[in-house]
């Protein structure tokens, strides 16, 4: 699944990022590395999300976060 | 021992947003713009500070994540940090975040300079019930030195100079991180043949690693061959490394991470809501505008009471002391009606920028860029793009400068071309005026409405560009929402401060020579000094235009040349209006009654509507010549900087032209 399919409140682990390679280069350095953990903290139905990453927060549009696979990891508690 | 004399380069460089402007203003003293999203350095700025009788020459530069050159700001400081120049570098980080900033940390430590780590917004970690290891933090960084300080509170400021001092000549850290063997091998071989190639390089071991993640600026400065080494893209595995690494350090440096629930989250589950975010948005700047208004009218009034006793006594003193009758009206009816009539409107643009400095301290103008980015997505512009157009609330200048954290130049120039129609703080006098003469009980609610139809334009605008150009829907937005915090009084008193000085500035200079141009054209013709200003050069040069304002509703000479001198900054329309009408205190109660009726005995029709179209157009032409210019400068070119002037005229003359037409039906 992609971090766009994903819930709030739920973690995911990233599998791999497959965007533009400029975009890509720029989520690696924020951090966002296969193997790497998000949180979504907020979502809009069919756009822009807010993931927790590394302990701080990013906004993604949908473009971006439909280019990360990710594989559910658990509900927060 | 260094020398004592010497002068060292210090750079300071982070994160965006990890406190490094609040940082280098409470060290230098400097008189800068601090703001809480990135892009608002786009330069890099310099300060000096002596400590223990070394001369240090300070450079703040744009906030960065990586040594990677992606964007403008990346380019500024990656050029700053490598310049031969630059002895010492202050990494300045957010201990809040530490895992994201130490990624930026291990890069610049590659570099081989000294570094010294200021370890900002401690407060906020131990807030958070946090609490960080300050002797395992250096042990697990090669032993690079970490004082703790506090930007806001000033504290830790002294040690951190005095590291700077100590280390500047320091033989250059050797330990770095280690990448596995496979990877050092080639950064052993590509340091070989760098210093063969370039022995005067200084910073070798990181320029390797660039190679190896093929990085294209490194590679065009020093070009070299490396097909035989760099047989694939490495970046993927240095940066992971890098990562791996840096959970290590956390996970022993950090401890109590998950204590407490950050505030951050609890505030944006309201401020970020799917449904609720954009009204909150809107009653957020609504409320700003409300204050601009009404709190600030009501202050106007005391500066237009000053300015009443001013220029009468000044008229007075002028006429008991003889002086002759020109210059009495060049001094009264010129400069203090011209430069006055600006000034009192202080407490309005003093409220405007007070808010707009508290919501960008507090962290909450990163979440507008999340919360318009759906509207923002369908005209074609990232979420991000709203950023810039909200400091146009402010001023058009920064707000197209800051056009530059937008990732392409496309953006960028749709950014450039909408950005001025959100209504600047220099037209607000404009709206204050002519509500206030024509809407009198509606005249808040009819100056407020200029920013709505400026924001609406703006998307409108955006939207038709995006369709003609066959552009997508946009939703690649990609912003970090920093923590809320509560603003800090000094940044806010130095943002407001600045603005307020580059007002009264502004009023000191061009509106000063502006009001003087104005008195003079009005009151010399082809026959010298003339009684009528009708006969002035003024009123031939706006006679000529005067039948192209017509259909407008603006079919009079003054208003004509009153437009043309708005061009130079807004607020001249304003002045202009005083000297074409003579009226000393264009603002107060008689003032706009005076003005009112100046204007109708010209044309009795003069009503509302004509007075909203002129609203309509000062908020739709030119904003002012240093806009143009700086759009000039940033887009780099004439001709972009041309179709936009001639845009936004025929624009301005379109919107007014129908408004009024379509008025005149029903009033």
């Amino acid at each position: 699944m992609t971090l766009f399919e994903g819930q709030k409140n739920f973690f995911y682990e990233i599998n791999g990022v497959f965007t533009e390679e400029a975009v890509a280069r720029r989520l690696r350095a924020l951090g966002l590395n296969d193997g790497t953990t998000v949180k979504i903290l907020n979502r809009k139905r069919n756009g822009a999300l807010i993931v927790g990453v590394r302990g701080t927060r990013l906004a993604l549009g949908k473009h971006i976060s439909s280019g990360i696979e990710v594989k559910e990891e658990k509900k927060d508690a | 021992m260094p020398d004592k004399d010497k002068h060292i380069h210090v750079a300071f460089v982070g994160n965006p947003n990890c406190g490094k402007t609040t940082l280098f203003n409470a060290i230098t003293g400097s008189k800068l713009k601090v703001a809480n999203w990135s892009g608002v350095t786009v330069e890099k700025i310099e300060g000096e500070a002596k400590y223990e009788g070394f001369q240090l020459t300070l450079m703040d530069t744009p906030g960065i994540y990586s040594l990677t050159c992606y964007s403008i700001e990346e380019k500024v400081t990656r050029k700053c940090v490598m310049d031969e120049d630059v002895e010492v570098i202050v990494n300045v980080v957010d201990a809040s975040s530490l895992e994201r900033n130490l990624y930026l940390t291990l890069q610049l430590l590659e570099l081989g300079k000294p570094v010294v780590l200021a370890l900002n917004m401690m407060d906020v970690v131990e807030e958070r019930g946090m609490e960080i290891d300050l002797h395992r933090l250096p042990e697990m960084l090669w032993d690079v030195p970490v004082v703790p300080v506090s930007a806001a509170k000033r504290t830790g400021l002294d040690i951190l100079l005095h590291a700077v001092v100590h280390h500047y000549e320091e033989e250059p850290k050797q330990n770095t991180l280690f990448y596995g063997e496979g990877i050092e091998e080639k950064i052993a071989k590509l340091e070989v043949m760098m210093q063969a190639h370039y022995p005067l390089h200084s910073s070798v071991r990181w320029h390797a690693i660039k190679l190896l993640e093929e990085d294209e600026e490194v590679k065009n400065e020093h070009p070299i061959s490396v097909t035989n080494v760099v047989d694939k893209n490495y970046e993927k595995e240095i940066i992971q490394t890098k990562y791996s690494y840096i959970e290590g350090i956390v996970n022993e440096v950090l401890f109590y991470r998950d204590k407490k629930k950050a505030n951050t989250d609890k505030m944006d589950a309201l401020l970020t809501h799917p449904i609720w975010g954009i009204p909150f948005f809107l009653m957020i700047i609504g409320f700003v505008f409300f204050l601009t208004f009404t709190v600030g009218d009501l202050l106007k009034g005391v500066f237009e009471i000053g300015l009443d006793w001013l220029s009468g006594s000044t008229d007075s003193l002028l006429v008991s002391i003889g002086t002759t009758a020109w210059l009495r009206s060049l001094i009264v009816d010129g400069i203090i009606a011209g430069v006055g009539g600006i000034l009192t409107f202080i407490p309005n643009i003093f409220i405007l920028f007070l808010a707009l400095a508290i919501l960008e301290d507090s962290g909450y103008m990163a979440r507008v860029a999340y919360v318009m980015d759906g509207i923002m997505g369908k005209v074609g512009l990232s979420g991000k793009a709203f950023l810039p157009m909200i400091l146009g609330f402010g001023c058009t200048v920064p707000a197209i400068m800051a056009t530059r954290t937008l990732e392409t130049e496309y953006d960028r120039r749709k950014t450039m071309v909408v950005t001025p129609f959100m209504s600047c703080s220099a037209r607000l006098p404009i709206y204050v005026l002519f509500s206030g003469m024509f809407f009198s009980d509606y005249a808040g609610l009819a100056a407020f409405s200029m920013y709505g139809i400026g924001m609406i334009i703006a998307i409108l605008v955006a939207k038709v560009i995006n369709t003609i150009q066959k552009g997508k829907a946009n939703d690649s937005l990609l912003i970090e929402l920093p923590e809320y915090k509560r603003p800090n009084a000094r940044t806010i008193r130095i943002y407001v401060w600045n603005k307020l000085k580059e007002y009264i500035h502004r009023a000191g200079t061009i509106i000063f020579i502006a009001s003087i141009v104005m008195w003079f054209i009005l009151n010399f013709g082809m026959q010298g000094m003339v009684e009528n200003p009708g006969d002035s050069f003024g009123a031939a040069i706006g006679k000529f235009l005067v039948p192209v304002l017509v259909p407008a509703g603006l079919g009079m000479w003054q208003i004509v040349v009153a437009l043309i001198a708005g061009i130079s900054a807004k607020e001249v329309v304003v002045s202009s209006f005083a000297v074409l009408f003579g009226v000393t205190s264009a603002n107060s109660e008689t003032g706009m009654h005076s003005l009112v009726a100046n204007i109708q005995s010209i044309d009795p029709q003069f009503g509302p509507l004509n007075a909203y179209s002129l609203m309509l157009f000062c908020l739709l032409y030119v904003p002012c010549i240093a806009a143009v210019a700086t759009m000039k400068k940033e887009s780099g070119s004439w001709k972009f900087t041309l179709k936009t002037v001639i845009f936004q005229l025929t624009f301005a003359w379109l919107v007014s032209v129908i408004v009024f037409q379509t008025g005149s039906l029903f009033f």
